[in-house]
């Protein structure tokens, strides 16, 4: 009886979880400056595949490495031309990206 | 005094170079510079907009800017600057700055010139053309800013060097040196001074204070202040 009860409440747990984002970073040439992060942040978050749950609104940026975070939604694909657009519209330049997986580990995306 | 002399014309120089440094909001300096009016630099993104207002006061004068900015893309955008002095409209000025960006690692530098036109809106009847050739850069922690300009009857150089100092966190301080060199048909001046804007998210304030290092300028006497608050979207 104990062991199904247990089994029932981890099967909702898992089932009640919410699902995790996809996290990507990337390398973007020029983005020195907090207020160049606006327009850039600006963009990106209208894209609809950003998950608005993470980070700052689904972006974060780091200006000391040029680098911006972007959480997109698990049951969403990556775009990743609509996100180098969304960034040179904002007046930068996305060189580089990479996918994060849970531990942190960073892959290029080609 | 008409209209027509409320030009700010001798604000000219003056909050010019500031105006550039920021592009921001406080651009505004110098009232007669017809570049940038707000922000050289922001918003630097497709479709942004902005508006500031800006309050300068010298020669025994207090002017009131309302400044809007337009960018159509990074390189295009639109600015009017529209000046009001005891109460009456001056002469608006009208630029289009065009901008070429080259961003590599942690450097964005960019090289602009900006046509711009000084309209009568001030009651009078001329019509005054300028333009400016600009190159400012800026790292996570410098930024410098030349500007050669002409408009009407008056042409300058300003200069803008100073550190940015950065939270992280949205917000940054920028602490520069302004050096305004204006000459005109009423003489020739060197105005000097410090600027220190701060920025959070999209809004930004500025202020700026400058002192005579050489007067021989017929139309000009005594320090020069402004402070400005703006945003943009």
């Amino acid at each position: 009886m104990f062991t199904k009860i247990t089994a029932a409440a981890l099967l909702i747990m898992l089932l009640s979880s919410p699902a995790f984002s996809q996290n990507y970073v990337v390398n973007v040439h020029g983005i020195v400056c907090e207020f160049c992060t606006y327009g850039v942040a600006k963009n990106v978050r209208k894209l609809d595949f950003i998950d608005k749950t993470q980070f700052e609104d689904g972006v974060k940026v780091d200006i000391d490495n040029q680098m911006v975070y972007v959480a997109v939604r698990k049951d969403a694909a990556l775009k990743q031309d609509v996100l180098f657009e969304a960034i040179e519209s904002g007046g930068y330049k996305p060189v580089k990206i990479w996918s994060i997986n849970d531990a942190g580990e960073k892959t290029e995306l080609k | 005094m008409g209209l027509f002399s409320k030009r700010p014309k001798r604000i000219f120089s003056i909050g010019s170079s500031v105006c550039l440094t920021l592009g921001l909001v406080l651009g505004a300096g110098n009232t007669a510079h017809a570049h940038q009016p707000i922000m050289d630099m922001a918003p630097r993104w497709s479709n942004g907009y902005g508006i500031q207002t800006r309050v300068e006061h010298a020669n025994s004068e207090t002017t009131t800017w309302l400044e809007g900015v337009y960018t159509f893309k990074p390189s295009v955008r639109m600015t009017l600057k529209i000046p009001t002095v005891d109460g009456e409209t001056g002469d608006a000025i009208l630029a289009v700055p065009l901008k070429r960006y080259v961003n590599k690692g942690a450097f964005t530098s960019n090289w602009g010139i900006t046509p711009s036109v000084r309209m009568p809106t001030g009651g009078g009847s001329d019509w005054d053309a300028g333009l400016s050739v600009s190159y400012s850069s800026e790292t996570r922690d410098f930024y410098q800013l030349y500007d050669v300009y002409a408009l009407g009857d008056g042409r300058g150089l300003d200069i803008n060097i100073g550190s940015v100092h950065a939270n992280g966190k949205g917000s940054s301080w920028f602490t520069l040196w302004d050096v305004s060199a204006f000459d005109s048909d009423s003489g020739q001046r060197i105005l000097t001074g410090p600027v220190v804007v701060y920025f959070k998210r999209n809004l930004v304030l500025r202020a700026e204070y400058k002192f005579s290092a050489y007067d021989n300028d017929d139309d000009w006497k005594g320090d020069f202040f402004s402070f400005g608050i703006g945003i943009v979207y």
